[in-house]
């Protein structure tokens, strides 16, 4: 029993990490990663824009989560900051929290994902987008990684043993 | 090379439902900054119901009053999951893991625990199987013996799995458990035709299956009581 469940997982993580390395969208066997956004470890996306900053959950993260059922998200003129958890996601009985990459004031939330909490599996960068806040302090943009840093660490972080 | 991945094992006994919470957010504290290695609480609770972070409260089907007067209590959880209930002669698994250091997702390792149970289950003779998208636990056709509820923070796993060895099952007719209204909950007792040994050799057992599941070879065994006060100076 032990020994096909080993395998399996393998051939899942081989999966993943075979196709990580693409940039352009393809249909759900790879993970998409996004030229041009900023990737934290803990697998949130920002978009920084001017004076606004979105964030989100990346495809690596939501594929790895399975089907969300529910989203947790702050209310406007919440603080959050860098590393710290803002919110929480369901899927599969696991609530995971989304923590952010920066720290700021949200003045956003993506209202919609409380009734369509699957936006965020089907357009995580997109649609599925979580809350904008204004950065305090932009210069923690530069620590975080670019796409192709985020694609490797995603390969590393999947490959087996 | 595949080094041995450790374990520590915590056999606990009962436990007081807010005691084990408790012990599990110092815990996940503890692992993010590792201080401990992966976890395994092995325990029972008294009588005691529990919502996850949706608060499904419209599934507890009598007032709250009337879980006090049976003895029971209710707590409201950060976990996933919808309402549940635990109670002697169930056995419990509270994983304390880096889900990044096992490298798995929150997907695989719901799905690993739903193997753990399996596994147990097939110790027995019974055949038992992971749930359909939305109906995640371990099923005997569609009789629900086991449950899964998880909290991921910061990558680190607490709360987890619920497997049914013989509970009293009068409790499980206060609530829709885990939100699914045409099914049944089972136990090994009602499944196996096998004379069933002490709640202590199945949880031996059930730790065994855990062990196996997800490549732990290297265990520590622990036997760990909480006494009052203890938590709030810090453990052992």
């Amino acid at each position: 029993m032990a020994m096909r469940m080993w395998a399996s997982s393998a051939a899942n993580a081989l999966r993943i990490s075979c196709a990580s390395n693409t940039a352009f969208a393809l249909p759900k066997c790879f993970s998409t990663v996004i030229d041009g956004l900023k990737y934290a470890p803990s697998h949130e996306w920002v978009k920084h824009e001017g004076s606004v900053a979105t964030i989100g959950i990346t495809d690596h993260a939501q594929d790895h989560l399975g089907e969300l059922v529910f989203v947790e998200l702050p209310e406007s003129g919440t603080a959050v900051s860098k590393g710290n958890s803002f919110g929480a996601v369901e899927s599969v009985k696991a609530t995971s929290d989304v923590n952010s990459p920066i720290s700021g004031e949200v003045v956003e939330v993506n209202s919609k994902l409380s009734d369509a909490p699957g936006l965020i599996n089907t357009s995580p960068y997109e649609e599925g987008w979580m809350i904008k806040i204004k950065p305090s302090n932009p210069a923690e943009l530069d620590a975080l990684m670019a796409s192709k840093e985020y694609t490797k660490f995603c390969e590393e972080e999947d490959a087996a043993h | 090379m595949r080094l041995q991945r450790n374990l520590e094992v915590w056999k606990m006994g009962m436990v007081n439902y807010l005691d084990a919470l408790k012990l599990q957010e110092k815990l996940v504290i503890d692992r993010k900054l590792g201080k401990i290695p992966d976890t395994l609480l092995s325990l029972q609770h008294p009588p005691t119901y529990t919502l996850g972070k949706r608060k499904t409260y419209h599934n507890l089907l009598v007032p709250e009053a009337d879980l006090r007067s049976m003895g029971a209590e209710l707590h409201y959880t950060e976990r996933g999951g919808d309402i549940t209930y635990h109670g002697p002669h169930q056995a419990i698994l509270y994983p304390i893991l880096s889900l990044r250091d096992i490298r798995l997702g929150a997907r695989k390792y719901v799905e690993n625990l739903e193997m753990v149970m399996i596994e147990l289950a097939s110790l027995y003779g019974v055949g038992a199987c992971a749930g359909r998208t939305g109906e995640t636990g371990v099923w005997v056709e569609d009789r629900k013996i086991g449950a899964i509820g998880v909290r991921i923070s910061s990558g680190i796993t607490s709360h987890g799995l619920a497997f049914n060895i013989d509970p009293d099952m009068n409790y499980f007719k206060h609530i829709v458990p885990c939100g699914i209204a045409d099914k049944e909950v089972t136990s090994l007792k009602r499944e196996t035709e096998k004379t069933l040994p002490s709640d202590e050799v199945i949880h031996e057992q059930l730790v065994s299956c855990f062990a196996k599941s997800f490549g732990f070879g290297n265990i520590l065994l622990k036997n760990i009581t909480l006494e009052k006060g203890e938590l709030a100076k810090g453990l052992p």
